[in-house]
């Protein structure tokens, strides 16, 4: 069975974001009144597993081993079956 | 150890870009250096043949993920066990730039418990952006990091930073903890200071990304692990000082060549 | 609609013929615009001519080779076609002004000029210097980052392309004021802030992501660029003219290495040659590339090592026009045909046409001929390094080009033909526009306009562009481009690209966008001059050029004619300086809804320094030491600095006096080898003022000076003219007092003066022409003024 992936990887509050405050400053300069932006990296992965059960722990383990460094980064895992 | 047999084992994958100066810097010592592609290593399992291992600057895969991130997890599943072995025995390791963030990615440093699972720090991506300049560093470390002994404690040196990700940081809540650790066990190298040996103390430009208590560079407890974001390769020869016009009489050699001195004496005294 | 010439083969993938053998004036038009080709009536109808002869309709993928390779962008059209020019006839541009400047000049040093993707000097010890600057301004006004990037990533493979390590990049860039009113910017202009970013951080994500330093550039800011913006990417390489391969035959085979081929970039070479119109943000983002270095850094390793090993007969990359250009250009230029299974190069993703596959621009792609029997160890050499690359066809010995995809040939064409596009001729007229003299009180405050100067976009630090770019890899970077402790703007950059040796690479640039508004005949005088003296201030000779234009549309009478003043002053100033053209690049129909871009030639400078310890800074080195001024200065404002912060334009530009100027820039070139100048930099834009400001906050010293002493035209009767005035081919000199006799008697015969010292109090001081001082100002605040006001726009 074929599982869609998305895994957020953000920083962890208190970190600072310079890529987000860039962007911020840049769009309070269009007009926009933003108060802050924070950049995270969405990454999306088609992924072969038995049971959605196994494409969870899967994804639990590609944060851990490659797609977030704990010192710094969140991660969120949403993840669906494919027809 | 006799210099001429001391063979250095530069890295390489694609995207290191700074192995051709760092090889020349060990030549000019002497000593052998081998530029080598990771395949070839994979290849030949041939690892334990060298005296040194060094990870080179560059943008490995790109930078992709974290800068560092991929080669580190790559390297680790490939030749983990090789290179878990090379560490065991003492052999040193040094990571410059690029080369340091994929030791922190793998677990290599601080490694205040030996290898890590997980890294226990991150080169987290600078607070003024990428930033090519001269810095000044002062060594920290009291005798044991084999890459700098040489190098008097309290000395300032200067060498350039060329990265976009180079702020070392701890996670937030083991901040003091960890760094009691690096103090403890003489892990610390060198911080950013300014040209008088006063510490940066987080002031731009003299720490130039924001690296938590002014670090620059770390080893491993014992000392045999080394990385730093500055250039010592780019720092070897007078003429490649920013200030070589200005100086009436300028030293024969810049500060970065104590850093390859020091491994290449540690290397023949070792035996 | 031509829907009705267009008609399907019966094949399992996309192929068209096109009936055009019986149609018309407007349906062959038609038929050109529908296929996105961008060919005109005679190109079109020469086409038609050609396949009523073969008796048989075109295939799509041959009007789309035959369109490749006659745009504008691949064959230079208007450089190489003939123009009728104030009653005048020219025959070629590029062959009357350029390439006979060159052929006049004739130095033994020049390996090869205007034939491969680079020029290249020999350099000593059996290197070569391989050097190229490419234009990449239409991909960057519509996608920045992605525009700029890759046209980094183009001109290193036009290093790579004559096999040359590349080892230097540059880049010079123009922009419209970051303070632009938002409210003014036309529908499909993004703002220059949006632009500047983006191009600045493309080219940076390229240069950096190789390993390549980036030593020498500028910025300029002007109004005309806010619809066009100006990329100017260039590099340089090394190589063994040893191991320099060119000698490709019938039998060898076809390789493509590197990237695979996608949908991106497809038809950049036609929408570059088109002006842009409200619409190019929608419809041509697809034409710009995404540029992925990591990969371009492998190629390179193995093409290095193939080089190395000399297993290929030839070279190119694949830049505009994709494979149809590069397949087609190596078969003409070794007499050969070639035969190419276009369904044998690999695809990015799914499935394309053929046609799409041969112009495809995807990055990061070279080709290479190679000797059947070195074929595997290519192959192997590549797959070491992680690079894809696959033999795609063959070169033949019948001067025809076949194209087949599953074996259906769907393309058959003479190269004698395909590079025989019917030649344009194009209307050129130039009438001097009138000026008027300006005609204003001194100011009572010079120290003010100083400042004001030095904080002015044009003249102000570019810091924070500077160090976005890696200009220390690979640990060569002799000279930098900012020097000393206070970083000041050097005037060209020095590298030292070989261990065994001391001899260094010199890199300078001159452009002079503003000058061109008043006369393209001076401004690119004007270009020239400031681009050799840059070379010259730090220790440079034997220099050869590189022209860049980049223009309006030369369909217009009047852009072309300016352009053609503009070639005139590149022949008779580079004749006249001994300095060949080695290699060029033009941009035309540089053209927005705000109007044409104002023409601007970049000229870079490719200079050597028989020994990098004998270099110059720009920085004060001490107090107590003799500046002198070397070169006239006239009474030339039109187009400076001094004026536009008046805003007022003037009417007399800087001229060259190539007599005088040869003369000078030699003997500045004595002194420097005799060891005597401490210190040396060009006069430019601000003049005298600003040129002592920098070195003072560059080397943390004063300066007293006398403008009495200046050597000055006579009518040159006000205090702020000698400051600010831009005459070329002028040095600021500072000297330690025991060389000075030496230095005058190596300066006899040349206009030059001592003007004052350097000072230990941090203090700039002019006297004036009544005697008395008529500009004070403390050298720390001028120096945070030029250090501030740029990166202030842009950062935090």
């Amino acid at each position: 069975m074929k599982y869609r992936l998305k895994i957020h990887v953000s920083l962890k509050l208190g970190h600072s974001d310079p890529e987000g405050e860039t962007t911020a400053r840049l769009l309070r300069e269009l007009g926009y009144k933003v108060e802050n932006v924070s950049v995270g990296k969405v990454y999306r992965v088609l992924l072969e597993a038995d049971t959605t059960k196994e494409a969870e722990r899967k994804a639990e383990e590609m944060c851990k081993r490659l797609l977030a460094n704990p010192t710094k980064d969140d991660y969120a895992i949403v993840v669906e079956e494919t027809k | 150890m006799k210099r001429a047999d001391i063979k250095i084992c530069l890295l390489r994958v694609g995207g290191t870009n700074c192995d051709a100066e760092t090889k020349r810097s060990f030549e000019a010592l002497g000593a052998k250096a081998d530029i080598v592609h990771v395949n070839e290593l994979v290849k030949q399992r041939n690892l334990i043949e060298y005296s040194a291992l060094v990870f080179p600057g560059g943008f490995s895969y790109g930078d992709y993920v974290r800068a560092g991130a991929i080669w580190a997890k790559w390297i680790l599943a490939k030749l983990g066990k090789d290179l878990e072995a090379f560490v065991d025995d003492g052999r040193p390791i040094l990571g410059i730039c690029n080369g340091f963030q994929v030791l922190v990615e793998a677990g290599l440093l601080p490694a205040f418990e030996g290898v890590s699972q997980q890294p226990e720090a991150a080169l987290a991506n600078n607070v003024r952006g990428y930033s090519c300049r001269w810095v000044y560093l002062k060594h920290e470390n009291m005798d044991k990091c084999v890459f700098t002994w040489k190098v008097p404690k309290g000395m300032v040196l200067r060498m350039p930073i060329a990265h976009g990700e180079g702020r070392f940081i701890f996670p937030k809540e083991k901040e003091k903890e960890f760094l009691k650790k690096l103090y403890d066990n003489d892990q610390l190298v060198f911080r950013y200071c300014n040209g008088d040996g006063e510490y940066a103390e987080g002031g731009f430009p003299e720490n130039p990304n924001g690296s938590f208590h002014d670090i620059a560079g770390i080893c491993n407890p014992e000392g045999t692990v080394f990385g730093l974001m500055p250039h010592p390769e780019r720092a070897f020869y007078w003429w490649q000082q920013p200030d070589w016009t200005s100086k009436k009489r300028m030293q024969e050699y810049g500060d970065g060549k104590l850093v390859f001195e020091s491994l290449i004496d540690y290397l023949e005294r070792k035996g | 609609m031509t829907q009705r010439f267009f008609i399907r083969r019966k094949t399992r993938f996309p192929l068209y013929e096109i009936n055009l053998l019986g149609a018309e004036d407007m349906q062959l038009l038609e038929v050109s615009r529908e296929l996105g080709i961008g060919l005109n009536l005679r190109e079109m109808e020469k086409v038609q001519n050609y396949f009523r002869r073969k008796k048989r309709t075109p295939t799509d993928v041959e009007l789309q080779t035959i369109g490749q390779t006659w745009s504008e962008h691949c064959f230079h059209k208007t450089f190489k076609g003939k123009i009728q020019f104030n009653g005048k006839k020219i025959d070629s541009l590029f062959k009357t002004y350029i390439a006979k400047a060159t052929e006049k000049v004739d130095p033994k040093w020049c390996f090869s000029v205007f034939e491969d993707n680079a020029g290249i000097v020999s350099f000593g010890k059996g290197y070569g210097v391989a050097i190229k600057v490419e234009t990449h301004n239409h991909p960057s006004a519509v996608e920045p980052f992605g525009g700029a990037a890759t046209g980094t990533g183009g001109v290193i493979r036009d290093i790579l392309g004559v096999w040359a390590d590349p080892i230097a990049c540059t880049d010079v860039l123009g922009f419209g004021p970051l303070n632009f009113d938002y409210k003014k910017l036309p529908a499909g202009v993004n703002h220059p802030k949006y632009v500047y970013m983006g191009v600045v951080a493309g080219i940076g994500n390229y240069g950096n992501n190789m390993g390549i330093p980036t030593v020498n550039g500028a910025v300029c800011f002007d109004e005309s660029y806010v619809g066009n913006v100006v990329v100017y990417c260039g590099c340089v390489g090394l190589l063994p003219l040893g191991k320099f391969r060119k000698n490709a035959q019938a039998g060898d085979v076809i390789v493509v290495a590197g990237g695979r081929t996608g949908l991106d970039g497809i038809h950049g070479v036609t929408f570059a040659s088109a002006e842009l119109t409200e619409k190019s943000e929608a419809v041509s983002r697809p034409a710009v590339q995404i540029a992925n270095p990591i990969e371009e850094e492998k190629l390179k390793r193995a093409i290095v090592e193939i080089r190395d090993l000399e297993l290929a007969s030839a070279i190119t990359d694949l830049g505009g026009g994709g494979l149809s250009s590069a397949v087609g250009e190596t078969a003409k230029k070794f007499g050969c045909g070639a035969e190419v299974e276009l369904d044998k190069v690999p695809l990015k993703y799914g499935e394309m046409a053929p046609w799409e596959i041969y112009v495809s621009e995807s990055q990061e792609r070279m080709l290479l001929t190679v000797p059947r029997g070195n074929l595997e160890k290519v192959l192997k050499i590549f797959e070491r390094e992680d690079v894809e690359a696959t033999p795609i066809g063959q070169l033949t010995a019948d001067n025809v080009l076949i194209l087949r995809y599953e074996r259906v040939k769907v393309a058959e064409l003479d190269i004698s033909f395909l590079f025989k596009p019917p030649r344009t001729v194009r209307i050129a007229k130039y009438e001097s526009p009138e000026f008027e003299e300006p005609d204003f009180p001194e100011p009572s405050n010079l120290a003010e306009v100083l400042k004001l100067l030095l904080s002015s976009p044009n003249i102000a630090s570019k810091e924070s562009v500077v160090r976005i770019y890696d200009h220390e890899v690979k640990g060569n970077t002799v000279i930098k481009p900012l020097q000393g402790i206070y970083a000041g703007p050097n005037d060209a950059a020095v590298l030292k690209p070989l261990s065994d040796s001391w001899k260094g690479i010199v890199l300078s640039c001159g452009i002079n966008p503003s000058y061109g508004k008043i006369d393209p005949y001076w401004m690119a005088a004007s270009a020239i001059d400031e681009a050799i003296r840059n070379n010259v201030a730090v220790g440079g000779r034997r220099i050869a050029l590189l022209d860049n234009f980049t223009w309006g549309n030369p369909e217009k009478p009047e852009r072309l004619g300016s352009l053609v003043r503009a070639c005139e002053a590149c022949y008779d100033v580079a004749t006249a300086l001994g300095t060949p053209f080695i290699s060029g690049k033009d941009s035309l129909y540089n053209e927005s809804p705000l109007g044409p871009v104002t023409p601007t030639l970049l000229i870079s400078a490719l200079g050597v320094i028989p020994d990098i310890r004998l270099a110059v800074s720009m920085e004060t080195k001490t107090s107590g030491d003799i500046i002198y001024v070397v070169g006239e200065t006239f009474k030339e404002l039109g187009g400076s600095e001094y004026y536009r912060l008046r805003g007022i334009l003037g009417k007399t530009v800087p001229k060259v006096q190539v007599v005088q100027a040869k003369r000078i820039f030699k003997a500045v070139t004595a002194a420097i080898d005799a060891g005597l100048v401490k210190a040396c930099h060009d006069l430019s834009e601000g003049g005298l003022a600003v040129a002592a400001a920098e070195m003072c906050f560059a080397g943390g010293y004063g300066m007293k000076l006398d403008l009495r002493k200046v050597p000055q035209e006579a009518s040159l009767d006000r205090d702020d003219f000698i400051l600010f005035s831009e005459s070329n081919s002028r040095f600021l000199v500072e000297l330690s007092e025991q060389g000075n006799a030496e230095f005058e008697n190596l300066m006899k015969g040349k206009p030059f003066a001592a003007l004052g010292k350097t000072t230990r109090d941090r203090r700039l001081r002019f006297i004036g022409l009544k005697g008395k001082v008529v500009l004070e100002a403390s050298v720390d605040e001028l120096g945070s003024m030029w250090r501030k006001a740029l990166s202030s726009e842009v950062q935090p």
